[in-house]
């Protein structure tokens, strides 16, 4: 008789290797990262001039007020970058919209996604509040709502009103291009960058005219036309998380 | 009749579930005001959304691999004598990961879609993966524990139908532990993961870290079995323990810790070649800055080196005490190794400006409710096994031995006629 | 062996414990030299010649021995309110005070003990400024009110702290008419038009509508004369354009200029802006939390402490054991 014990345990020794085994192949398909965002129609993008940009922070304001952001997250702050001669430089820092998003790879729940044309999204009615993305963004630009922002904005003007629904707390949110103004300057056949109603707020409120915003699938758009001319840079191009808004340097010249 | 307190008819065991009852029923309050109030009351931050209650997850989910490791050797590599070692693994298993998913409830910003990871999928995602592992992982702990609840007398007798279905789950224990050890295997390491795969932080992103969590986790885990087997043995008659198995597991992670060592030393050295951003500075934290004590004495020196000599030298592995003292320290530097790893990481702030990058620092000290609702967790661990311990006979070596001869006996019993 | 025979045993652990942690924190952050720590500004300029130099030419460096603040003062019986804020540290109990003038340590204080390693904090904010210049003599309840406080811009964007005069574009002098170019720097769109305009033919620029500076002067000590101030709120007002158009003004049967500057008094206050709420950064530092050398010895001497009182009977046996050199036979079971 043979003895059933040891059939069964090389049965069972053969069956973990092989689920170990396919679990680990299936692992390593899944962790790859997803792929990065089709490049086919519009690409929507950002070109901050530096020599322009004087830290006035309107940029900031109208963002906060376009998107009933509250007064304690910040979607495009303006940093300090140094100096060129006598005049300090400044850097507005919108969401990056990577093409190859940390931020998209590592939401459990897929609450963060990739639009075709490029804008990184957040389905606030799907995110769960871990904050993984907000540590994996290497740009910082992600913000939590550690508590419900409930009262007036007191950045929003008497005379207008914001464009999108106000975050509930417990999610996490960021700077989206003004999708909605964009959106919406398409469906009334307008064009992203050149009308201001369909141009993301920032880019329409900066007194100084620093900031472009426009498709860089198109050779004819102002940001296409702008980054062939001029030298830019992106920040941490490094990392290669493929971000989309773009730098023009302050240089001794022109600041 | 005189009315008196009965202060002096105060059982130690009631004592016992009374300072727990106090510290659960503080960690509920806490837990309610999060959950009404919102997160901002506690001290984390955009720069730090992670601390305690993330330390205190993954040290959970740490100290629960016992199961996984103990069940393995147990059914797939035929070590059938540690049988009764892997039923009380299996049982601390399943607090723990039930402490884990208390302490994440409280600390997603929206508790009321805990379940979402399981119905919207991200394949991408390792927290995902880690999700969904934990979900499966936490199913196949409470089928295998089915045995040791059925042991619960008050079940036997008023269902014992139902005590004696549940009893016979035992019967796929082998299923269920190759399962356990492939859920296990990748999520135990999956968590060291979350953190290896970010390149935004520098010091994280190593491949090694994913080993590091996973052989601290089997050391800690199986050493919090040990441990906890052993105290209660020496705490209350209900519990019984066979020695010489308990030295055979002390033997084991004293060489897990050897191996743990290796890896660590090899991790920690390779990251002070060349200087880069934000990974120099974060071994700086842990070397010379602020969580350098922790570092050096409560991971390196007592978490791992004290414990590997006291468990691989005899005598002081079979001296109760030092065995003991041994074993919490393993515990106490896994749970040191969790936090360490997730503070030094998001403390380095990386600035993306152009030019070479440069480091501020940003801080955290939990704040009283974190602190509150972080030891109501614990305490509720605590309070699931020292019931478990006095009604389903968690700890007792004696009793599968029993189990296990009564099968053997039935096999025999002929035919009937 | 005793109980207090095993505490002093445990102490002496708790003592090698926490003095070797001690050494060890300590050897990884060394002390620097100290530095003499005086405060007259003599021992900064060691270093930074240039911003002494234009400190000590400036009002803050003269700010006790101009002779315009001497005369007066000296006249008024050199009263120590003066000195709070024409000298640096003046204690009104005792008379004394830390420095003559404004000197460096008005400003930037308390010095850090490793300089330079550490930076010298600065206040960047205008509650600095403030904390001599909110005088109400010097107006600045109006800086509150205009546009640039609320868009966060401190003092220091437009003034030079260290000579007390006002910022350069790159190239032009220290004069009235610079402050206009200061403007300029931000306020390019305005620019690309004014200069076209009849009030640009006329020489007015901008600081005398928006500072209330008169035209064609150049002397500014004709109107900011002891603690006065032109209005920082920016916004001109009614009698702004009246300074010089007052007898274009029209108002029925009585004194063009006396009827404008009743409205204007009666209540016309500048168009309330919205007021932007400062964005919070959660704090960092460029170091990080400084160890502390004498918490983690004092840490290393708890373990030690715990470590002796359990080594301590073991190690008794053993010194008994070297000593007799025979097996201790009464020697308890572990």
């Amino acid at each position: 008789m043979s003895n059933p014990k040891v059939d069964r345990r090389d049965f069972l020794k053969i069956t973990a290797i092989g689920v170990t085994a396919l679990a680990g192949a299936q692992v390593i398909r899944r962790a790859e990262a997803s792929e990065p965002t089709p490049s086919g129609g519009r690409q929507w993008a950002m070109v901050v001039d530096q020599s322009l940009c004087n830290g006035c922070g309107y940029c900031v304001m109208a963002c906060r007020a376009h998107n009933d952001v509250s007064p304690e997250i910040t979607w495009n702050p303006v940093l300090e970058a140094g100096q060129v001669g006598d005049k300090k430089i400044y850097l507005p820092r919108p969401c990056m919209q990577c093409s190859q998003a940390p931020c998209v790879d590592v939401c459990p729940v897929k609450a963060s996604y990739y639009r075709p044309d490029g804008i990184v999204m957040i389905d606030y009615d799907r995110c769960i509040g871990c904050r993984y993305c907000e540590v994996a963004c290497p740009y910082g630009a992600r913000a939590f709502n550690w508590k419900a922002f409930t009262e007036q904005n007191p950045a929003v003007p008497e005379w207008g009103q914001p464009e999108v629904a106000r975050r509930p707390r417990g999610v996490v949110e960021k700077c989206a291009f003004c999708y909605q103004r964009i959106d919406r300057g398409l469906a009334l056949g307008m064009t992203p960058g050149v009308d201001p109603d369909a141009t993301p707020a920032c880019v329409v409120v900066c007194p100084v005219g620093a900031r472009f915003f426009g498709d860089l699938n198109d050779p004819g758009s102002n940001v296409s036309k702008l980054l062939k001319a001029r030298t830019s840079y992106r920040l941490r191009a490094d990392m290669g998380t493929g971000p989309r808004v773009y730098y023009l340097s302050a240089t001794e010249e022109n600041a | 009749m005189k009315i008196r307190p009965k202060l002096s008819k105060l059982s130690p065991w009631l004592a016992w579930l009374i300072g727990l009852g106090v510290v659960i029923a503080a960690g509920v309050g806490a837990g309610l005001i999060v959950f009404w109030k919102g997160l901002w009351i506690t001290h984390l931050t955009d720069l730090i959304p992670w601390g305690l209650w993330i330390t205190i997850d993954l040290s959970s989910i740490a100290v629960s691999a016992g199961a996984f490791s103990l069940c393995a050797a147990v059914y797939l590599l035929g070590l059938k004598r540690f049988q009764p070692v892997a039923r009380t693994a299996t049982f601390i298993g399943l607090i723990g990961y039930s402490m884990a998913l208390l302490t994440l409830l409280m600390d997603i910003g929206r508790p009321d879609r805990f379940w979402y990871a399981v119905v919207y999928w991200n394949k991408h995602s390792l927290l995902w993966e880690v999700t969904m592992c934990v979900t499966l992982y936490l199913t196949v702990l409470v089928l295998e524990s089915l045995p040791i609840f059925a042991q619960f007398e008050w079940l036997k007798m008023r269902w014992p139908k139902l005590a004696e279905k549940m009893s016979h789950v035992h019967h796929y224990a082998p299923y269920l532990a190759v399962i356990g050890l492939g859920l296990s295997m990748l999520h135990q390491s999956s968590l060291g993961a979350v953190y290896g795969v970010l390149k935004a932080r520098p010091f994280w992103y190593r491949p090694d870290i994913s080993v590091l969590f996973i052989i601290s986790a089997v050391a800690g885990g199986m050493a919090l079995t040990v441990f906890a087997s052993m105290l209660s043995a020496r705490l209350t008659r209900r519990a019984s323990v066979d020695d010489g198995l308990l030295d055979r597991v002390a033997y084991f992670i004293g060489w897990t810790l050897v191996l743990y060592l290796y890896f660590r030393f090899w991790d920690a050295l390779s990251m002070t070649y060349t200087y880069q951003p934000g990974r120099t500075e974060g071994l700086q934290l842990l070397t010379q800055g602020p969580l350098s004590f922790n570092f050096w004495v409560g991971e390196i020196l007592l978490g791992i080196v004290t414990p590997m000599i006291l468990l691989l030298y005899r005598p002081t592995r079979t001296s109760q005490l030092w065995r003991m003292v041994a074993l919490a320290l393993v515990v106490g530097g896994v749970v040191a190794y969790r936090w360490d790893t997730n503070i030094s990481g998001l403390m380095i702030v990386l600035s993306y400006l152009p030019g070479e990058p440069t480091v501020e620092y940003a801080h955290y000290v939990p704040s009283l409710i974190e602190i509150l609702s972080g030891a109501g967790v614990v305490a509720f661990g605590l309070l699931a096994f020292s019931l478990g311990v006095r009604y389903l006979k968690v700890v007792n070596h004696s009793l599968t031995v029993e189990e296990h001869e009564n099968r053997k006996v039935e096999a025999k019993k002929p035919a009937p006629a | 062996m005793s109980k207090l025979e095993r505490l002093i045993i445990a102490v002496m652990f708790a003592l090698l414990a926490a003095g070797v942690t001690l050494a060890a924190a300590q050897a990884q952050t060394p002390q620097p030299p100290q530095p003499t720590n005086s405060i007259t500004g003599d021992s900064c300029v060691a270093c930074h010649k240039d911003i002494y130099d234009t400190w000590q030419g400036g009002a803050h460096g003269q700010s006790l021995t101009d002779p315009v603040f001497a005369e007066a003062w000296n006249a008024q019986g050199k009263p120590g309110a003066c000195l709070v804020c024409h000298a640096t540290g003046y204690d009104p109990a005792t008379g004394e005070l830390k420095a003559e003038g404004v000197v460096c340590t008005a400003c930037h204080s308390p010095i850090p003990t490793n300089h330079p390693t550490d930076n010298m904090p600065i206040d960047a904010s205008p509650n600095l400024c403030g904390r001599c210049h909110s005088d109400p003599r010097f107006v600045t309840e109006n800086w509150k009110l205009s546009a640039h406080y609320q868009r966060s811009m401190t003092c220091s964007v437009c003034h030079d702290p260290h000579s007390a005069g006002m910022k350069s574009v790159a190239g032009a002098i220290n004069t009235r008419a610079d402050a206009s170019d200061l403007c300029a720097n931000c306020h390019k769109g305005v620019m690309q038009n004014f200069p076209t305009s009849k009030h640009a033919e006329a020489g007015v620029t901008c600081v005398n509508c928006h500072l209330g500076f008169n035209v064609g002067t150049t002397d500014i000590t004709d109107f900011v004369s002891a603690h006065k101030a032109p209005d920082h709120s920016f916004v001109p007002t009614l009698a702004t354009c009246n300074k010089c158009h007052a007898n274009q003004m029209h108002a029925p049967g009585e004194s063009v200029a006396a009827a404008a500057i009743a409205i204007e008094e009666s209540g016309g206050t500048p168009t309330p802006l919205p007021t932007p709420v400062a964005t919070p950064i959660p704090l960092v530092t460029s170091q990080p939390a400084p160890v502390s050398p004498a918490g983690f010895a004092g840490l290393a001497g708890l373990l030690g402490l715990a470590v002796g009182m359990v080594l301590s009977p073991w190690l008794e046996r053993l010194y008994r054991r070297m000593n007799t050199g025979r097996m201790n036979t009464t020697g308890r079971k572990k």
